[in-house]
């Protein structure tokens, strides 16, 4: 049997004059893990939604198993023997854990046009026993899960079938540490049978560990592939960006003593259910790092911090005393806050750059209540180029931008009302280490012109590089302080996060 | 522990959360017949009299299971009260001649026909179903007129068989068991489920969305053409009207479907479409006993439906609600 089991030849895609994949040849070995690397816009995701079907190729062709594929849908791919687990949100509320596992492929419950539901539910109920999540049942509404539950769901769904060939799209940063070590069993075993992984991800230390061999893209090309065994990130890096790019991005300032002017007076915060008692002072001029599981209460926390819970106790209010009861009054008084969800709660992706980016701020740009485009246009467009966002232009529309360039639209948006205070809520999820690096950047400048920031993130890393202190949350409670030194290890973070 | 709480037990207990939905209906249903009775006990709410409402109701509720198919796709179609009034004036016209099979057979096929219209204009002019649908329902108002050349179309006596008891439960009772039979066994089912909820990932797992709404219009206006088979045996007669008069008839079957829309969480929707209708029937007749006008009546009934389904829908705070 040859060793290759998919080939990629030539393979081009455009979207109108953006060419997304140009002439990508490689292949793929059986029992491989291959890791599949890039920036932003590099064409990694374009080039395996082409080999599942989702988009079509424009030229070239995949050789699947000496024989060229052509597909038009996922179901079609999955019947080749092809799958994907994708990034975003994959199942369908509304309906049942069978029927999101089953989606499409209905037909071998089906006699006669009426579907066995039981049949459906039961085998749903097999594999999710045989995939060790007891605690999902087939019968349920996927509704009543959580989206880490409603992950796993799709995981079953993209590999009960045992496709030759799995694409994991940036799953991992959807699940906590519990469900990555599920996905990476599943990868072994697929290695262990000789399957094949397609593994994306921006997390280079996780490529790094969990693949055989990485693939560069840059601009749509391939630019290597590589042993795993034999590069490093700073290697990766330099492949991905083409230009040496220092693995230390983070600050390199230690000892700098931060303002006592306070700004920002959190006391007693609770919302019921996410997170209880929460109290602390943010100084001026001051990054203050908010870490932990990923269900410890801090993305709550930031969000009830900007006036964005319902039923918050307590309160929050700035040096003078000024309550913030409500996202308006955040906004009043200068506050900013971007989500970890950031297609959903962040950018308006059926809308323009500019017009994301001028929102918040229509009522200064009004004049007695008429907008004016050249105005808003100016506005806009300033802000962009701040923050370098890659763009054909101020009108183009969000949902075309790649995650990173969508994050700097979210922080022009920002800059744009000048806050002094801003909620960053895991801004680096998804992004690529170029992006990552400008807004390490930019977030230190910010620091340097007396602004404040509070940062929420799950990468350890992140926090200890860029916090001048870090709160630490287990369960819904502050669990320990820790000042920014050079000495810290992540070891001092997991005691205290566990 | 607060009510809010007790409530919250209740529906997720293992053996009464399964009736929660059902029971509060049922309750609901009492309620409101227990108000009217307590203020007109001599005109209203008899057995025999609950007999009637109920048979009037299930004429809306087998419009409403049709109903529910395009409404939990996220679709409009304000198509329905012509389809009625159309569906009735063929199978009447049909019916001098071919007794109940022409009544029969007229009502389902125009509905049919006029379900794969909605359905095949929709999907391939593009444009949203709520402007196809009411520029249709033009075009079928005046196709009524047309074939009824402007006259009432009276249904002979010998032939109304299927708007007294027992024909009428019979019919009814065989179309909200095969709408429960589509929605829960077929595919039909399933995807109009998933298209409602996300039609762009339901296309990537291989749903042909096209097809299947054009299957959500044939469905519904095949439960529309019964309904209409039961409006007009028990209504006698049907007339045409024109200036958008048919609209009227799209609300009560409507407003059956939000129950099943909004009790679809607790039971099956079919079950709540049912009860939900005959509360409103209740309503409807509770004020006819109290000789309330009818524009205090449309008010009542409306405020009602709000009420009812802002309680049990209940959304999390800070959802988006559209």
């Amino acid at each position: 049997m040859d060793d290759i089991i998919l080939r990629a030849e030539n393979i081009c895609k455009s979207f109108g004059i953006t060419k997304a994949v140009k002439n990508v040849s490689m292949s793929f070995r059986r029992g491989e893990i291959r890791g599949l690397i890039g920036e932003n816009g590099s064409g990694k995701s374009t080039f395996c939604s082409m080999l599942c079907g989702i988009h079509t190729v424009d030229s070239g062709r995949f050789i699947l198993d000496g024989e060229e594929l052509k597909i038009n849908s996922l179901v079609e791919a999955n019947r080749k023997g092809i799958s994907i687990i994708v990034q975003e949100m994959g199942t369908l509320p509304g309906l049942t854990v069978a029927e999101n596992i089953f989606l499409g492929n209905e037909d071998r419950f089906i006699k006669c046009g009426i579907k066995n539901t039981a049949a459906m539910n039961q085998e749903a109920d097999r594999l999710l026993e045989k995939y060790g999540f007891r605690h999902i049942r087939g019968n349920s509404m996927i509704d009543n899960y959580t989206f880490e539950d409603r992950k796993l769901v799709e995981i079953v769904r993209a590999t009960y079938f045992d496709p030759k060939i799995l694409v994991i799209d940036e799953t991992t940063t959807a699940l906590s540490q519990n469900g990555r070590e599920e996905l990476y069993k599943i990868m072994k075993r697929f290695r262990e049978e000789g399957r094949t992984v397609i593994f994306i991800s921006h997390d280079l230390s996780e490529v790094i560990e969990y693949t055989d061999t990485i693939s560069v893209l840059r601009d749509g090309e391939l630019i290597d592939t590589v042993d795993s065994d034999k590069v490093n990130e700073d290697d990766l890096k330099r492949l991905m960006v083409g230009r040496e790019l220092k693995g230390r991005y983070y600050r390199t300032d230690y000892g700098e003593p931060v303002s006592d002017d306070v700004v920002l007076s959190v006391e007693g915060l609770t919302v019921p259910g996410e997170f209880e008692d929460v109290s602390f002072k943010l100084h001026k001029g001051e990054i203050l790092g908010i870490g932990g599981l990923s269900d410890c209460g801090m993305h709550e926390l930031g969000k009830a911090i900007f006036g964005a819970s319902e039923n918050r106790r307590d309160t929050v209010a700035l040096a003078d005393g000024t309550r913030i009861n409500s996202i308006c009054d955040a906004i009043k008084h200068n506050i900013a806050y971007t989500s970890k969800d950031r297609d959903n709660e962040s950018v308006i992706l059926n809308e323009t750059i500019r017009n994301n980016i001028c929102l918040p701020s229509l009522d200064k740009l009004a004049e007695r209540g008429i907008l004016r485009h050249k105005k808003l246009d100016r506005f806009a467009g300033k802000y962009a180029d701040m923050i370098h966002v890659k763009m054909t232009g101020i009108n183009q529309f969000v949902s075309s931008l790649s995650g990173g360039n969508k994050q700097k639209v979210v922080l022009a948006r920002w800059l744009g009302r000048d806050f002094d205070i801003i909620v960053l809520d895991s801004p680096t999820r998804g992004i690529d280490v170029k992006v990552k690096a400008d807004i390490y950047t930019l977030m230190y400048e910010l620091k340097k012109k007396g602004k404040s920031i509070i940062l929420i993130s799950e990468e350890i890393q992140e926090l200890m590089g860029m916090s001048d202190r870090i709160l630490i949350m287990k369960d819904g409670i502050i669990n320990g302080e820790i000042l920014r030194s050079p000495d810290l290890s992540e070891e001092d973070f997991i005691a205290k996060m566990v | 522990m607060t009510l809010s709480e007790k409530i919250q037990q209740l529906k997720t207990h293992k053996v009464y959360g399964r009736y929660y939905g059902v029971g509060l209906l049922v309750m609901l249903a009492f309620l409101f017949w227990a108000f009217f009775k307590i203020l007109t006990p001599d005109n209203f709410g008899s057995w025999e009299a609950l007999s009637y409402y109920l048979q009037y109701s299930i004429i809306y509720s087998v419009g409403a299971c049709g109903v529910y198919f395009i409404v939990t796709m996220g679709l409009f179609d304000f198509s329905i009260g012509a389809n009625v009034v159309l569906s009735s004036i063929v199978g009447v016209i049909l019916s001098k001649t071919f007794g109940y099979p022409g009544l029969i057979i007229g009502c389902v096929i125009t509905g049919i026909i006029i379900g794969i219209l909605n359905g095949f204009i929709y999907v391939k002019l593009k444009i949203p179903s709520m402007i196809v649908t009411v520029g249709l329902m033009l075009i079928y108002e005046s196709l009524a007129y047309f074939v009824a050349k402007g006259e009432k179309q009276s249904l002979a006596s010998d032939l109304r068989g299927l708007g007294v008891a027992p024909g009428n439960i019979i019919v009814s009772a065989i179309m909200f068991v095969l709408a429960y039979l589509i929605l829960k066994y077929t595919k039909m089912g399933t995807y109009a489920h998933a298209i409602g909820s996300n039609e762009n990932m339901a296309k990537n797992m291989g749903v042909n969305i096209n097809k299947y709404k054009v299957l959500g219009f044939v469905t519904q206006h095949f439960f529309v053409g019964v309904m209409a088979i039961l409006a007009v045996s028990y209504g006698t007669s049907m007339t045409a009207v024109t200036e958008m008069s048919s609209m009227a008839r799209n609300f009560t079957p409507l407003m059956g479907c939000f129950f099943g829309v909004a009790f679809r969480k607790y039971c099956s929707p079919i079950v709540a479409i049912v009860i939900g209708e005959f509360i409103i029937s209740i309503i409807f007749n509770g004020f006819v006993a109290l000789g309330a006008p009818t524009t205090i009546q449309n008010l009542i009934t409306g405020a009602a439906l709000l009420i009812i389904v802002a309680l049990t829908l209940r959304s999390v705070k800070g959802t988006v609600v559209k």
